[in-house]
C-alpha cells in the first residue's frame, strides 16, 4: 500500500531540522493545532479559536479575508512591477510599453496589478456595507469601524496615487481634474494642492510624489492600519456574530 | 438546537464555585433557551483552510481576467490635448457625475467632507444603535418628522435637476412609507421592511444613490459629458 | 488650589511640555517648508507669441503649447488662458460656432471669455500682454487682469 501525502509530509515534519523550525513535534491533537497558531509570528494576531458561526458564509461572506488577499497581491505584483519602472518623465510611459511587450510576463503582472486594485476597491466598499447590514460597528467594535474608513481613504488615495504612474492620457487628466478638485478646498486649496504636486502642475515632481506615495508612504500607513484592525477584531471579542445583537434585542425592552 | 429546558434555580452555598445567577425575564422574552454556547472550532486548520479556500478563488478569478483582459492604456501624457471624454477611475465616476450638477466645493470637497465625516460618526449615533424599526415607536411624530425631510429633499433635488439622486429618493421613501402601513401584514415582506430600524433606510439610500451616479457616470456619459445610450455609442 | 505657586516639579514639567510644544511646532514648519519645493523645473510663464503682424484683424488663434488663445480684436490685441476654470481641462477653438468649448463637462465661453454655457464658475481670465523691446508680444500666463484691457500697436 503507497504511503499518502500526509505519511510522507509528517516523516518530513519529524526530522530534527524542522522539529528545530517549527519548534515541536507534529501531530494532529488541539494542542497541535493550538500551537500552530500561537507560536507562529504571521499567524499569532488570530485567536487561537474561533465562533463556528463566524465561519460561515453568510456571516462575513470572507469580504475581509479578501480585501487583505488583495492587497498583499497587489504588494507582490507592485513589488515586482517596480523592478522595471522609472519614475521620471517621460520613461515611465516607455517602461509601461516595455512591461506590455518585452517583459517576460509582464502584460501579465501589469494586468494582475490593475485588476486587483479594482476589486480590492469595491471590496473595501462591499466589505464597509456588509460590516454596516450586520451591525458590526456597534459597541465595543465603534474604534474598528473607525480605523475601517480610515483604511477607506487610504485604499482610495493608493489607488489613485498608482493612477498616475502609467503616465498616459487617461493618467494625466484624471490627477489634473482631481488636483483642481483639491485646490476648490477654502482657504488651503490652492496650497495642499501645490505640496501635493510639487509645483504648479502635474509634471516630474507630481509623478516622483505620487510613486513615493504610492510605493512607500501610503503601504507603510495601510500595513499600520490593518495591524489596528486585526487587534482590535481580537480585543472586541472577536467577529461579530448576529447572536450578540439577537440577545440584546431580546433583553432591552 | 437543543430542546428547551425548564428553568431551573440552583442555590448552592459556595459562592466561588457555584455563583449565584439569576435571570431577570423581561415582558418582550420569554425564558426559552436560545443556544446554550457559541460553538468553538480550531483556528487552524479549520479557519484557515476556509480563509484560503476562499483568497485562492478570489486568485483564479483575478488571473483569468488578467491572462484574458488588458488593463487600459492610451497615448502619451500630453498636456496641451484633453481627451474627450475625461473621465476618472470608475470608485470617483458618482462623484464625476455630481460635478455635473453642483459647483466643484460642493461636489468635490464638500460632499465627500460630509459622507466621510457622516460613516465616521455612525457607530457614535443612537439612530444607528437603535435596532428596532423606525415605525415601531412614536408613528406619529416620526411620520410627521419624514414626510417634511422627504419633501424638502424633493423640492431640493427638483430645483438642481438631480433626478439621478430623485429617483432612488422617490424608490427609498415609497418604501419606507410602505414599512409604516398600518395595520402591519402578515406577509413577511411587509414585516421585514417594518423592522428595519432608520440607520439601514439611510444606509440604502446611500448605496442604491452612489450606484445609480456611478452607473451613469460609467456608461451615459459621451463626449463633454453630455448624456449618450451606451447601446447607440 | 491655583493660588498656590507652582512646585518645581510642576515647573519642570511645564518647561519640558513647553520645550516639546516649541519642537513640535518648529519640526511641523521645516517639514512644510522641505515638502514644498523652491525651485521649480517649469518652463516660464512668460510665453512669445511672434510679430503681431502674424495674427490677422479679428482673429482667434489658439497656442495649445502656452495653453492660451491670442485675440487680435477691433481694440487692440489680448489674450485669455485656455485653461477651462471649471477643473482645468483644456479648452478648444471652435471656429464655426464662435465658441470656445471644454471637452470634460460641456462649458462654452465666447470670445471674451465670458461663459454661455455649462458648469465653469468663471469666465476665462485675460492675461497680461505687453510688447517685447524687439516688436514680440509676451503673455504673461501667471498675472491675470481685468477684461477689457487691450494692447494697440
Amino acid at each position: 500500500m503507497a504511503k499518502t501525502v500526509a505519511a510522507y509530509w509528517n516523516d518530513l515534519r519529524d526530522t530534527r531540522v524542522m522539529r528545530s523550525i517549527f519548534r515541536g513535534a507534529p501531530g494532529d491533537s488541539s494542542l497541535h493545532g493550538a500551537l500552530a497558531v500561537q507560536g507562529n509570528v504571521f499567524l499569532h494576531l488570530a485567536s487561537v479559536k474561533i465562533r463556528r458561526r463566524s465561519l460561515a458564509f453568510s456571516a462575513t461572506w470572507y469580504l475581509g479575508t479578501l480585501t487583505l488577499a488583495t492587497f498583499l497581491m497587489l504588494v507582490v505584483t507592485g513589488v515586482l512591477l517596480m523592478l522595471y519602472y522609472h519614475p521620471s518623465v517621460p520613461q515611465a510611459y516607455a517602461d509601461m510599453k516595455d512591461l506590455q511587450f518585452v517583459v517576460s510576463a509582464g502584460l501579465f503582472l501589469r494586468n494582475l496589478h490593475r485588476w486587483s486594485a479594482h476589486a480590492m476597491v469595491l471590496l473595501v466598499f462591499a466589505h464597509m456595507f456588509k460590516v454596516f447590514y450586520r451591525g458590526a460597528y456597534r459597541a465595543p467594535r465603534e474604534f474598528n469601524w473607525v480605523v475601517g474608513v480610515i483604511l477607506l481613504l487610504v485604499t482610495l488615495f493608493l489607488s489613485y496615487t498608482g493612477y498616475l504612474l502609467p503616465w498616459d492620457q487617461l493618467a494625466f487628466w484624471a490627477i489634473t481634474v482631481g488636483s483642481n478638485l483639491i485646490s476648490a478646498v477654502p482657504l488651503m486649496g490652492a496650497k495642499i494642492r501645490f505640496l501635493m504636486l510639487g509645483g504648479n502642475s502635474v509634471n516630474a515632481n507630481a509623478l516622483l510624489r505620487f510613486y513615493v506615495l504610492h510605493c512607500v508612504i501610503l503601504p507603510l500607513a495601510a500595513i499600520l492600519f490593518i495591524a489596528i484592525h486585526f487587534w482590535r477584531i481580537r480585543k472586541d471579542g472577536g467577529l461579530h456574530t448576529g447572536l450578540q445583537d439577537t440577545l440584546a434585542k431580546e433583553s432591552h425592552g | 438546537m437543543d430542546e428547551t429546558k425548564p428553568f431551573v434555580a440552583v442555590v448552592e452555598s459556595d459562592a466561588r464555585k457555584a455563583p449565584l445567577r439569576v435571570a431577570f425575564v423581561t415582558r418582550r422574552t420569554s425564558p426559552q433557551v436560545h443556544s446554550t454556547d457559541d460553538a468553538f472550532v480550531m483556528t487552524w486548520p479549520e479557519g484557515i483552510l476556509r480563509a484560503a479556500v476562499a483568497v485562492e478563488a478570489l486568485a483564479i478569478v483575478l488571473v483569468l481576467l488578467s491572462l484574458f483582459a488588458d488593463a487600459p492604456l492610451e497615448g502619451l501624457a500630453n498636456p496641451m490635448q484633453t481627451p474627450n471624454p475625461a473621465k476618472a477611475p470608475w470608485y470617483f465616476l458618482g462623484l464625476q457625475e455630481l460635478l455635473h450638477y453642483f459647483p466643484p466645493v460642493v461636489a468635490g470637497v464638500l460632499i465627500p467632507t460630509l459622507v466621510i465625516i457622516a460613516l465616521v460618526v455612525i457607530p457614535y449615533f443612537n439612530v444607528n444603535i437603535e435596532a428596532d424599526g423606525v415605525w415601531l415607536r412614536n408613528r406619529r411624530r416620526r411620520l410627521q418628522i419624514f414626510a417634511v425631510v422627504l419633501l424638502a429633499l424633493i423640492v431640493f433635488l427638483m430645483v438642481f435637476e438631480v433626478y439621478a439622486v430623485l429617483a432612488p429618493t422617490l424608490l427609498i421613501g415609497a418604501c419606507m412609507l410602505l414599512a409604516a402601513r398600518r395595520p402591519i401584514r402578515v406577509s413577511s415582506v411587509q414585516r421585514w421592511l417594518t423592522s428595519r430600524p432608520l440607520s439601514f433606510w439611510i444606509m440604502t439610500w446611500f448605496l442604491l444613490t452612489s450606484s445609480i451616479l456611478t452607473a451613469i457616470g460609467t456608461f451615459f456619459r459621451g463626449p463633454g459629458w453630455s448624456w449618450v445610450w451606451p447601446w447607440s455609442a | 488650589m491655583s493660588e498656590q505657586k507652582d512646585t518645581r516639579r510642576e515647573s519642570f514639567v511645564k518647561l519640558g511640555l513647553g520645550s516639546l510644544a516649541v519642537a513640535g511646532c518648529g519640526a511641523t514648519v521645516f517639514g512644510y517648508e522641505f515638502l514644498s519645493p523652491n525651485v521649480l523645473y517649469e518652463p516660464s510663464p512668460i510665453a512669445n507669441a511672434g510679430k503681431p503682424d502674424r495674427f490677422p484683424p479679428d482673429s482667434l488663434t489658439a497656442d495649445p503649447a502656452a495653453g492660451i488663445y491670442i485675440v487680435h480684436a477691433a481694440e487692440g490685441f489680448y489674450a485669455l488662458s485656455a485653461t477651462c476654470t471649471h477643473l482645468g481641462c483644456l479648452t478648444a477653438w471652435k471656429p464655426e460656432l464662435g465658441i470656445i468649448a471644454c471637452p470634460c463637462h460641456g462649458s462654452k465661453f465666447n470670445r471674451q471669455g465670458t461663459k454661455v454655457d455649462g458648469p465653469a464658475p468663471k469666465p476665462l481670465p485675460w492675461l497680461r500682454v505687453w510688447l517685447s523691446d524687439e516688436g514680440d508680444l509676451l503673455v504673461d500666463r501667471s498675472t491675470i487682469i481685468p477684461p477689457n484691457q487691450y494692447v494697440r500697436t
